[in-house]
């Protein structure tokens, strides 16, 4: 057990000094927030009630997509996972870091993002904050596993990267956070369930109150799952 | 001597392509054992199924005792500290640091870099020490000193001594002819998947080539002769370069590289 807490606080540390992973889940999503926050505010006053949601998903979806898989590229598709075998180490244990580490700096990210947000734009703050946080920690957990199955099945810096962006982008303007889903073409509206942002965003919003939403998050964790643990077999082969 | 590794007819393929052809030898404890072969011969493959790191078709492994590897390319994630690297797995292994290892390594000149600032040597000596904190009574090295200059090599091979005689039983795969006949105790060579030879270097030498070559530089010139017995050749050169009045300067008798033995040995298998 020791092992494994000064792995995750070493993970944290290299996480920190990795500025990709910090660009992403920090620096990236903020900006945007900052600059997307005022307009939308601006153009459609109602974004209000849900701008803290929707820059939310906007950040981890970004962080966990863009951020996590070349972390994992880097142990999994280099000599790292030879030394971490040699060494006794399992191969679970470098995944479950850095999707740990990851959790903890989108969540913290999360939180910077739900204080700041009614002092820039007067927005309104969910009416149940235990409740949206849960649903947050939901949807980083589901993000990260669809993170996790990119940085695990893809071998290559460069195609990861292309992989990262090919699910990135479709998952946010298809989840609704940007425009209404009712205005999207009936196929574009039933493609975006296939992403966690569209769940994660309504279940954000609606606060658990259509179950729909997080069975719908939990099927799409569980299937994500079972890939990375079959993934994972299959490297340390 | 007892027995620290027992490999019998290890038989490995990747896919359709046959690696190992059911190969068996012995490693004795204590000793240094090198694995010789060229590009595709097997040794790796060898090596990382005797390390438990690849599965194998048919055969059995018998390892006695811990085991530390040395990979050949090994790497850390780039902004990971050395001395975070090594307290890592140490806690990981739930093993003691040793203060000495790690001065003897030199690793407090660079604990604080990170892996991606560390020079060639420096994360040779770094992998080398994580493959020695579960204090192993095997160690595999492969290439341990490829891409050092010769500074480094020396002091590694001085640091491979100093295993040997702490008892650490070594397995090493090796291009470099000239450190493992400096270093090995025995040597095998693979060839195309299959074990070509076992033994000592001297058996290798009687194995290859029972013909010495003696070299005798004179005040005149230097002259080479075959030789199967040296006094028979050297004594008759001796007494007629005496009766001529000629003055010997120098003689060399030379039994041939281990290099030149592996690449004859080689061929001929």
């Amino acid at each position: 057990m020791k092992a494994f807490f000064y792995g995750a606080a070493l993970q944290w540390k290299l996480d920190i000094r990795n500025k990709t992973l910090l660009l992403n889940c920090y620096l990236i999503p903020l900006v945007f927030f900052a600059i997307m926050g005022g307009i939308f505010t601006s153009v459609m006053p109602q974004a209000k009630d849900t701008l803290i949601q929707s820059m939310t998903i906007f950040g981890v979806t970004m962080g966990a997509l863009i951020g996590v898989p070349p972390s994992l590229v880097e142990i999994y598709s280099s000599d790292v996972k030879k030394v971490y075998q040699a060494n006794g180490v399992p191969l679970w244990f470098g995944f479950v870091l850095v999707n740990l580490s990851a959790f903890v700096h989108l969540f913290m990210m999360s939180i910077i993002l739900y204080f700041v947000a009614p002092r820039m734009f007067d927005v309104v703050l969910p009416k149940q904050p235990g409740v949206y946080f849960l649903c947050l920690a939901v949807f980083i957990l589901v993000s990260l596993s669809v993170a996790g199955m990119i940085g695990l099945a893809v071998k290559d810096q460069t195609k990861t990267s292309m992989v990262s962006i090919l699910i990135f982008l479709p998952s946010i303007m298809l989840s609704g956070i940007m425009f209404p889903v009712a205005l999207l073409p009936k196929a574009f509206e039933h493609a975006g369930k296939i992403f966690p942002a569209t769940w994660g965003y309504k279940l954000m919003i609606e606060n658990i109150q259509h179950r729909q939403d997080l069975f719908a998050l939990l099927l799409i964790l569980a299937i994500a799952s079972v890939l990375c643990a079959v993934l994972l077999r299959k490297i340390s082969r | 001597m007892n027995t620290a590794i027992q490999i019998k007819n290890l038989k490995k393929q990747y896919g359709n392509q046959s690696v190992l052809n059911g190969i068996s030898f012995e490693v004795k404890q204590g000793e240094i054992f090198a694995l010789l072969g060229g590009n595709g011969a097997g040794k790796t493959t060898t090596l990382e199924c005797m390390e438990g790191l690849k599965k194998y078709e048919s055969g059995t492994i018998q390892v006695n005792g811990t085991v530390g590897i040395q990979l050949q390319s090994a790497s850390l994630p780039k902004h990971i500290k050395a001395k975070e690297a090594i307290q890592l797995f140490a806690k990981w292994n739930k093993a003691q640091i040793d203060d000495k290892i790690l001065a003897n390594f030199g690793i407090n000149r660079f604990a604080e870099k990170q892996y991606h600032q560390l020079s060639t040597r420096q994360k040779r000596r770094l992998h080398l020490v994580l493959a020695l904190l579960r204090n192993p009574d095997i160690l595999f090295l492969d290439e341990p000193t490829a891409g050092l200059d010769l500074e480094g090599r020396a002091s590694l091979h001085e640091q491979i001594r100093q295993l040997k005689a702490k008892g650490v039983t070594i397995i090493l795969a090796s291009h470099d002819m000239a450190e493992v006949e400096c270093l090995c105790d025995r040597i095998a060579i693979l060839n195309k998947g299959n074990l070509a030879f076992v033994g000592t270097l001297e058996q290798l030498h009687q194995t290859v080539s029972k013909q010495y070559c003696i070299t005798i530089t004179t005040n005149r010139k230097t002259e080479h002769y075959p030789s199967e017995h040296i006094s028979e050749t050297l004594l008759p050169l001796l007494a007629q370069y005496q009766a001529q009045g000629i003055e010997v300067l120098d003689i060399q008798v030379n039994r041939g590289s281990l290099e030149q033995h592996f690449i004859k040995f080689a061929k001929e298998a």
